[in-house]
């Protein structure tokens, strides 16, 4: 899967859970910088990325991401090379 | 192209969008009576959010205030709670009680919990929440010591919310534990962690109040496999109590249980035949080539089947047939097959005929006096289940797959049969309800009412509450929607707060006829304001509807308002969608007009001047011998 796939997946998930259509992020984005992404929300997003991209996230992972950029890597380098 | 989860989501948003509540709303219940994973639960969650600011959702035939208490974290659940308790038909205020506050909600007099008077208190607990584990190698006797303190614990905390706000409790038990530290040998040693987590449910299932419904999260987490229950990283991160994946199953069934409660879950399970409960069509292969029982695979399926469903009729659901077939063929497998588990007399219902099913679910709705919404409809045809969801949103029905080996289970995790208590009178009801089809026979051969009625050699018992009766009384005080004049709903300890005292008058109305016992059919609570009487509840099953019953309680609660020195009855029609029956009942029972009052018809009867109005039914002085079944519950 491209990086490009794992990005507009993130920002699709995102903007669901934070119930946002209109969302706009980058990589540097952090939980400061949305509304409603507070700690709880957060399960709610890490859950619903893992359900979408058939990942798991590590416990050090998930208490200490700390912006958006991260959370792609850490979902891109799970994911199966596409070859290129 | 595959419908996705976001597609489905975005379906809603445009109703929502668009400003079409109604519609948004009958698509919401039904996406999330059908979600499966949590993240949809949630979506929809989120949805149902938006969607309260556009308009208001249906009416819910029941209305609970309900406490979520957790040891654990218990955000994540609070809204897909209150959409599963909607999807149930309970229309809920919930208020959430601080994380880890168990204890003191439960005991200190002045708590959140206290203060909000809940109808229903939720608890959630984990095994994370056991203080005090016993030495694993302790002996026998230490080990039941702790079971008993852990117990004890419990008992006490819900005795004590209970004392203070009467409310119904759902409690967790504790889920197995993936670990297994002393290996195999875990199985023999009492102080092993798992075994001892096993002992203290079968403690608190055995000792719990009857107020207290157990949520049998052990049961749902070896059904889903304590692996995938409880998931280390969220209990770590935040104390969540429950495996996303999991999310969903845990919420539902809570809900199902407080639905349950209130009386929500479906009564009856309608079945088609052809391919449902026998391989084949009995119309084109006839009764001797069907698939049903051993020799085949298929036939083994299809049996084993029906055994579930007769299960399901032992505890009372009860079963109807509704079949596209000629009605002699749709009933010949059941007297030409042996291997039939099912017999005609399991069905307290049973249409074969090429009439659309919409129209015969409705017939069996009428003939039981049963609301669409208490029916479940079980049909392999995928053609049938969708005319019948277009044509009554209000059934449920059953996704079947193509493989009959998976239907039992596809009908039984719906939960929809959900039930708090089994009660003799459960197990008898579908007797009843076969024994009433016999009596409109009867009837129908009968062209004088009064005869029939004397004919039937009705026998009643007028008792007031009793222990061994309350039970039935609060699950009719539950459920009974149609001959219910005030639809007063009122809790098991409600009720038995009336029954010891001296302001109420209560009467239940046990009746048998020749053809068999009818049970415990009608309920009654007077209460007194200075020397007149006003009816608060008064309900009956519409089973026994004009056999003389409202005639015989009525003189009898004359009888005994006369006796206490009463002057004046009171009795209010309040009406909901469902009580038309009885909005005459009053002033057909001799009663006058009263002062307006605000929500409902008054009507006032004269104590000192009101005559006994006649019926047929005799009254027994002494307990009618099919009432000591009640108590083996």
């Amino acid at each position: 899967m491209t990086e490009r796939l794992v990005w507009d997946g993130v920002v699709t998930v995102m903007r669901e859970t934070f119930d946002d259509d209109r969302l706009e992020v980058s990589r540097e984005t952090t939980a400061d910088d949305v509304d409603g992404w507070d700690s709880l929300s957060n399960v709610e997003l890490i859950v619903a990325l893992e359900s979408r991209f058939g990942v798991r996230f590590h416990t050090g992972e998930i208490a200490r991401m700390r912006n958006v950029g991260e959370l792609v890597d850490a979902i891109a380098k799970r994911l199966p090379d596409d070859g290129r | 192209m595959r419908w996705t989860r976001e597609d489905e989501v975005a379906a809603l948003k445009g109703l929502i969008d668009a400003g079409r509540a109604d519609e948004a709303w009958r698509l919401l219940l039904s996406q999330a009576q059908d979600a499966t994973d949590a993240a949809m639960l949630m979506a929809l969650a989120r949805q149902r959010r938006r969607l309260l600011h556009v308009g208001s959702p249906p009416p819910a035939p029941a209305r609970a205030r309900v406490a979520l208490i957790g040891a654990a974290t218990t955000s994540l659940i609070e809204e897909p709670l209150q959409l599963a308790l909607q999807v149930s038909g309970v229309d809920c205020t919930l208020q959430a009680s601080p994380y880890n506050t168990v204890v003191r909600q439960m005991l200190d007099p002045a708590s959140e919990t206290v203060a909000f008077g809940p109808d229903v208190a939720v608890i959630v607990t984990t095994p994370e929440h056991i203080a005090d584990w016993p030495d694993p190698y302790g002996s026998a006797a230490e080990v039941q010591r702790a079971v008993d303190t852990a117990c004890d614990h419990w008992i006490g905390l819900c005795r004590s919310l209970h004392e203070r706000t009467k409310c119904e409790i759902v409690l967790d038990n504790f889920h197995p534990l993936p670990l297994r530290p002393l290996g195999a040998a875990g199985a023999r040693t009492p102080g092993d962690r798992n075994r001892f987590i096993q002992a203290v449910n079968a403690a608190l299932a055995d000792r719990l109040p009857p107020y207290v419904h157990i949520h049998d999260v052990a049961g749902l987490a070896s059904l889903y496999g304590a692996y995938r229950w409880f998931d280390p990283r969220f209990w770590h991160q935040g104390k969540h109590p429950v495996s996303f994946e999991c999310l969903v199953p845990y919420v539902r069934t809570t809900a199902q249980i407080i639905g349950a409660i209130y009386g929500r879950s479906a009564k009856c399970l309608v079945v088609d035949l052809d391919n449902t409960l026998w391989g084949g069509v009995v119309g084109d292969d006839g009764p001797d080539a069907l698939l049903i029982g051993p020799g085949d695979p298929l036939g083994e399926a299809f049996q084993a089947f029906q055994r579930y469903l007769l299960e399901l009729r032992r505890r009372g659901v009860l079963l109807a047939v509704c079949s596209k077939n000629d009605e002699a063929a749709a009933l010949a497998p059941f007297t030409q097959r042996r291997e039939m588990v099912l017999r005609r007399d399991d069905f307290a219902a049973f249409i074969a005929n090429w009439e659309p099913k919409s129209v015969n679910l409705r017939r069996i709705a009428s003939v039981l006096n049963l609301g669409l919404d208490a029916l479940v409809f079980v049909d392999d045809n995928p053609a049938e289940r969708e005319q019948v969801r277009q044509a009554l949103q209000e059934v449920r029905v059953v996704e079947l797959g193509a493989d009959p080996s998976d239907y039992p289970l596809a009908v039984d995790r719906t939960g929809w049969f959900e039930t708090v208590a089994v009660s003799a009178e459960d197990r008898r009801r579908s007797a009843m309800y076969r024994e009433n089809a016999a009596r409109e026979e009867l009837r129908s051969g009968n062209l004088d009412y009064a005869s029939y009625l004397r004919s039937l050699d009705q026998q009643a018992r007028i008792a007031p509450f009793e222990p061994s009766t309350l039970d039935r009384v609060a699950q009719l005080t539950g459920k009974t929607n149609q001959f219910n004049l005030t639809t007063l709903r009122l809790s098991r300890s409600e009720l038995e707060a009336m029954m010891d005292s001296p302001d109420y008058l209560t009467a239940t109305v046990h009746l048998t006829d020749r053809f068999g016992d009818n049970g415990l059919i009608s309920v009654f609570v007077g209460r007194a304001e200075g020397d007149e009487l006003w009816i608060d509840l008064w309900l009956m099953s519409c089973r026994v509807l004009n056999r003389g019953v409202e005639q015989l309680l009525r003189n009898h609660v004359l009888d005994r308002a006369r006796e206490s020195g009463y002057r004046v009855l009171h009795g209010v029609y309040r009406p909901t969608p469902r009580n038309s029956l009885v909005r005459e009942l009053y002033p057909s029972l001799g009663f006058a007009a009263g002062a307006p009052i605000e929500g409902g018809d008054h009507w006032v009867l004269n104590v000192r001047t009101a005559a006994p109005l006649p019926t047929t039914i005799r009254l027994a002085e002494d307990a009618l011998p099919m009432l000591q079944e009640s108590g083996d519950d």
